[in-house]
């Protein structure tokens, strides 16, 4: 062994990470060679200095991050799937996976119906209604497959893309998805601030309305958060609409949704469910305002302002 | 995240408690682990901040996959991977805004974000707080010059004290190439760092 190598190697020594007889080896060269001992004494205080930078968490910090889980898990479990979703989830999660559960008829049966259903909901991606340029459809074409033959003639595989204008109610089937489509867009916020407003006043319907508490949770447009707020304003009662927007509450870096959701939340019924939340809120809000509306609330529902 | 043979049985019963939906059993599972959680987030960031967040989406992707980790899979690698996963998103993010070094410039010399970084050994010796600060500018700032893999290596095998091989299964790669990345983040610091030893 050189001492190019032993150089190479003496932090994997100190480490414990080189087999036992590269450690002989480095040791046995380390004994008889002065300047690789030097190194393995600066490599061992190089360690030591960087053993002293290891930082501890403060137990305040701990005990911050467990009361913000358990608030989360709380809101989590509350919004666990139930019925038919659960038991496909419980179904193609347990020990069998997909190919144990494919080698049941029943379970394959509902597989198939599944995928059909899924085809349906999630493809094609909406078609992008362009104005009408007097023609009424148009037609943009990409080639992407170009193969020559023999006699000379060639082969082109177009893909088209086809413009169409679709006019009807928002409730009707056909635009109620393709709005539901373009809500999720993610390219344009535009589309889906547009969108979100049309959907938000049909938010009676079950798919509305979970489209609308997607956008609420995961939409990165606060316009588009603020649009599905003013949609979800009458099933702040419900449980699943209570979680998104507690979470809104607690997550929402934009303050007017954060406000928008204490309001919401302080109409529904059942508010003692938000006291925790609110009281949570109270203990980590920086904007003067919707703490005075925290603190109002918590008051107003005769709840303590702090939490123990 | 130490566990010895009898807890490990005490833990496949917490996991299988958990999966059927058990909350104090899932809550018992993160005692257990989140100091370890919330110390690798916190030394890897450098941020109290940031070490919060991974710890609520590590504890949180935790909690919506359980159903699907395996008996027979190693619950422990299968927690660094996810909480693994979690910070070097966080380190990858950090470099593409390049913002919050964890060490600023005051009137001083340069001073870790940190308030409370352990340095009793450097209390009531002005020179050596002085140096002590320095040392630590420097230390960030080599940490910050790694790549978010080999940082992450160099924090589990220096900081966490786990093995190689199973640093590789964590990060879903080899113990050779965990090894490679030790030694580039090795070599890097031992240039930045030289003169203090």
């Amino acid at each position: 062994m050189n001492c190019e190598a032993v150089r190479g190697d003496l932090s994997l020594f100190l480490y414990g990470e080189l087999s036992v007889e590269e450690e002989q080896a480095l040791q046995d060269h380390v004994e008889g060679c002065q300047g690789c001992r030097k190194a393995l004494e600066a490599e061992k205080a190089l360690h030591e200095l960087l053993e002293a930078r290891e930082l501890e968490p403060s137990p305040e910090l701990l005990v911050g991050c467990r009361r913000e889980l358990a608030l989360r898990l709380k809101l989590a479990a509350a919004a666990r799937p139930s019925g038919w979703l659960a038991w496909l989830r419980e179904t193609f999660s347990g020990g069998l996976g997909l190919a144990g559960a494919l080698r049941r008829p029943a379970t394959a049966v509902a597989l198939v119906a599944l995928g059909f259903v899924a085809a349906r909901w999630t493809s094609p991606r909406p078609p992008v209604a362009a104005p009408d340029q007097g023609g009424g459809e148009g037609v943009i074409s990409r080639v992407r497959y170009v193969q020559p033959d023999p006699s000379g003639r060639v082969q082109i595989v177009l893909e088209e893309t086809r413009q169409r204008v679709l006019t009807g109610r928002p409730e009707e089937e056909p635009i109620q998805r393709l709005l539901l489509a373009a809500a999720r867009e993610a390219n344009d916020p535009g589309l889906r601030v547009e969108s979100v407003e049309i959907l938000r006043q049909r938010s009676q319907s079950e798919g509305v309305r979970q489209a609308l508490l997607e956008a609420l949770q995961h939409d990165p447009n606060a316009g588009v958060r603020l649009k599905a707020l003013e949609g979800l304003k009458a099933f702040a009662g419900e449980p699943e609409v209570r979680d998104a927007l507690a979470s809104a509450l607690l997550r929402d870096q934009n303050p007017g949704v954060r406000i928008q959701a204490i309001d919401l939340l302080t109409q529904a019924k059942q508010q003692e469910a938000i006291v925790g939340v609110l009281q949570e809120l109270l203990g980590r809000e920086d904007n003067n305002y919707i703490r005075l509306r925290c603190q109002r609330a918590l008051q107003d529902m005769n709840a303590s302002v702090g939490t123990f | 995240m130490d566990s010895d043979s009898s807890s490990g049985i005490e833990e496949a019963a917490l996991i299988r408690a958990a999966q059927n939906g058990d909350q104090g059993a899932f809550e018992q599972l993160v005692r257990a682990y989140d100091r370890t959680v919330l110390r690798l987030a916190m030394n890897l960031l450098r941020s109290p901040e940031d070490a919060h967040d991974v710890y609520q989406e590590t504890f949180l992707r935790v909690y919506k996959n359980l159903r699907s980790f395996r008996s027979d899979s190693n619950f422990h690698t299968w927690l660094y991977r996810i909480v693994t996963n979690v910070c070097l998103d966080h380190l990858r993010k950090r470099k593409t805004r390049r913002e919050e070094p964890a060490v600023t410039a005051t009137s001083d010399g340069p001073r870790d974000r940190l308030e409370g970084v352990p340095e009793e050994r450097a209390e009531g010796d002005p020179q050596r707080a002085l140096i002590s600060r320095q040392l630590g500018a420097r230390i960030q700032a080599v940490l910050a010059e790694l790549t978010p893999r080999e940082r992450m290596v160099f924090e589990l095998r220096h900081y966490q004290g786990l093995r190689l091989r199973m640093i590789g299964d964590a990060l879903g790669t080899t113990e050779e190439a965990a090894k490679t990345c030790l030694f580039r983040a090795t070599q890097k610091m031992r240039a930045a760092l030289g003169e203090f030893v």
